[in-house]
């Protein structure tokens, strides 16, 4: 009777199981980024899309104290196909813009432009979309940033959803 | 005129004729005065560690004129279908602005969808209801007025009944300088007050300020809301202020916190249309936590004893359930958070720490139409 109802419970969790893994591969297909604000071509991306991008990768300890390997596309190209003021537009008045960049659960961190242009830091900043190889989990993924010069991982903001460029006004 | 003027001035001295223009003068700066006193601006006061991370519409200014106008109308049953119930029916005061009840009931007698929230400063949110489906108090209250299980009447109708009293129009001329009341100003005239409900004189509040000494247990469960476990050193947390930390006691998040593995209620899923987001509720403000029970969405949990038992013991697992609620526990390789009965009664005392009985008693609140009681 017992064994029964063991062989059961491990049937319903396997089942459990595989309805986890279809669900997030389900969700991390159709989950987009959006890139807004002072940009001239608005984006709105899909874990495919980035596949044209250069793949650039860190090792870099998490938060979980062990080192990981992330892969993705660095946040600046993705940043000079919306058609940010990068690089030689970076200058003047374009000094006073910031992104805001906000995940699937409402939490929120802000980057200055310069922060992120290669012309003011060796610095790559990475939109992670993979970790040891494998898509980046539910609740992390499907976009993740990567600042591997912060010590304190709390701008590695995960779920991204929606970057957000603009000027500051006050 | 002319001829009244020249008879009067014919014939007179200089100062005379000097103090007719000064009294012209201060006439009209008099006029002037009273009309920038019917746009009188009230003044928001919190503390400064509340930080000023809020917007407040450019087309709606709050003013004196405004805020009374909205609380007569957040305490206006005309504003219900059936002219039984007002805003207050299912936001009281003294229960924090919440009403006690699991769902509460709308002005055809049907239930809500969803647990009535505490209105405590709604002048930092940014996105309104369980599902943050609302960018704003000015939209956020259009719901609850018109969903035919709450107060039920278009906006239409409600400008319309209220038009037709002798009490309001005067009262929206002051506010907002026209004679004809509309949908936007009823909302605005709300959203106004609502602003007011600024919760943050609680001995929390004390303590940080310094005048507050807490006892010895409140401080142990303010320890432990803040801190997240970490067995490995010797910390013991529960870590609540993960996600309503900072003086507020909330942040603007929304996530699934393990209620159940099948849900019935799609939570944020139903407004941004997005799987990863099934489940997810808002994180509410914990203060006046005390006096808010039932507590969840759907007030599942009569006490808050059953609160803690949940977050210690009960999480459930699905897709979407909030990584800050998984793998995380005060014992080495440990499945729940595994605090002690007399940590979770640590816990309790600092969130009765958050009790405002300056904001559940404050007459600024309370309802400003004469109540007829023998």
């Amino acid at each position: 009777m017992f064994k029964t109802k063991f062989s059961k419970q491990s049937i319903a969790a396997s089942l459990l199981l595989l309805l986890c893994a279809a669900f997030s591969s389900f969700a991390q297909n159709t989950a987009t980024l959006s890139i807004t604000g002072e940009v001239t071509t608005p984006l709105e991306l899909k874990l495919a899309d980035l596949a044209s991008f250069k793949q650039v990768s860190h090792k870099v300890k998490d938060r979980d104290g062990k080192e990981h390997e992330f892969s993705g596309v660095a946040l600046i190209e993705i940043l000079e196909k919306a058609g940010v003021t990068t690089g030689s537009k970076l200058r003047g008045e374009n000094l006073a813009k910031y992104l805001l960049i906000s995940a699937a659960d409402g939490y929120e961190v802000l980057y200055s432009l310069a922060e992120i242009d290669p012309d003011f830091t060796d610095q790559v900043i990475l939109l992670a979309t993979t970790k040891d190889g494998q898509p980046l989990a539910n609740g992390e993924g499907p976009f993740r940033i990567i600042t591997p010069n912060d010590k304190k991982p709390a701008r590695w903001i995960r779920e991204v959803r929606s970057i957000k460029v603009a000027f500051a006004k006050i | 005129m002319r001829k009244l003027l020249r008879t009067v001035l014919k014939d007179r001295s200089g100062w005379f004729k000097i103090s007719m223009v000064c009294a012209v003068f201060i006439c009209c700066g008099l006029i002037q005065s009273f009309q920038v006193d019917n746009q009188e601006t009230y003044v928001l006061q919190y503390p400064a560690n509340f930080g000023a991370r809020f917007v407040i519409p450019a087309d709606n200014p709050t003013t004196k004129d405004g805020v009374y106008l909205g609380r007569l109308l957040f305490y206006e049953k005309a504003l219900s279908a059936k002219n039984n119930i007002s805003c207050e029916s299912c936001h009281q005061q003294k229960l924090a602005f919440t009403d006690g009840k699991a769902f509460s009931t709308g002005t055809d007698g049907s239930l809500t969808a969803r647990n009535s929230m505490s209105l405590a400063n709604l002048l930092w949110v940014r996105n309104f209801f369980w599902d943050g489906r609302s960018p704003g108090l000015e939209d956020q209250a259009r719901f609850p007025l018109t969903d035919p299980h709450e107060m039920g009447q278009p906006l239409s109708e409600s400008a319309k009944k209220i038009n037709n009293t002798a009490l309001y129009p005067p009262l929206f001329k002051k506010a907002f300088g026209s004679t004809v009341i509309t949908e936007g100003q009823i909302l605005k005239a709300l959203s106004q007050f609502e602003r007011t409900l600024i919760s943050a004189g609680s001995n929390y509040d004390g303590y940080l300020a310094g005048n507050y000494k807490p006892t010895a247990q409140e401080l142990r469960g303010l320890q432990l809301f803040e801190s997240g476990p970490d067995p490995k050193n010797g910390v013991r947390g529960a870590n609540c202020g993960h996600c309503h930390g900072g003086v507020k006691t909330f942040k603007e998040l929304f996530h699934n916190n393990g209620l159940d593995s099948l849900v019935t209620d799609m939570g944020r899923e139903q407004f941004t249309g997005q799987s990863t987001d099934r489940a997810r509720f808002r994180v509410p403000t914990l203060r006046n936590i005390m006096l808010t029970a039932p507590y969840m969405h759907d007030g599942r949990f009569s006490t808050i004893e059953q609160v803690l038992d949940h977050y210690n013991e009960h999480i459930r697992q699905s897709p979407t359930l909030s990584s800050f609620l998984q793998d995380i526990s005060n014992e080495i390789g440990g499945k729940n958070l595994a605090l002690t009965r007399g940590e979770k009664a640590d816990l309790i005392a600092f969130l009765g720490m958050l009790t405002d009985s300056s904001f559940i008693s404050n007459p600024a609140f309370s309802n400003p139409h004469p109540v007829l009681n023998p």
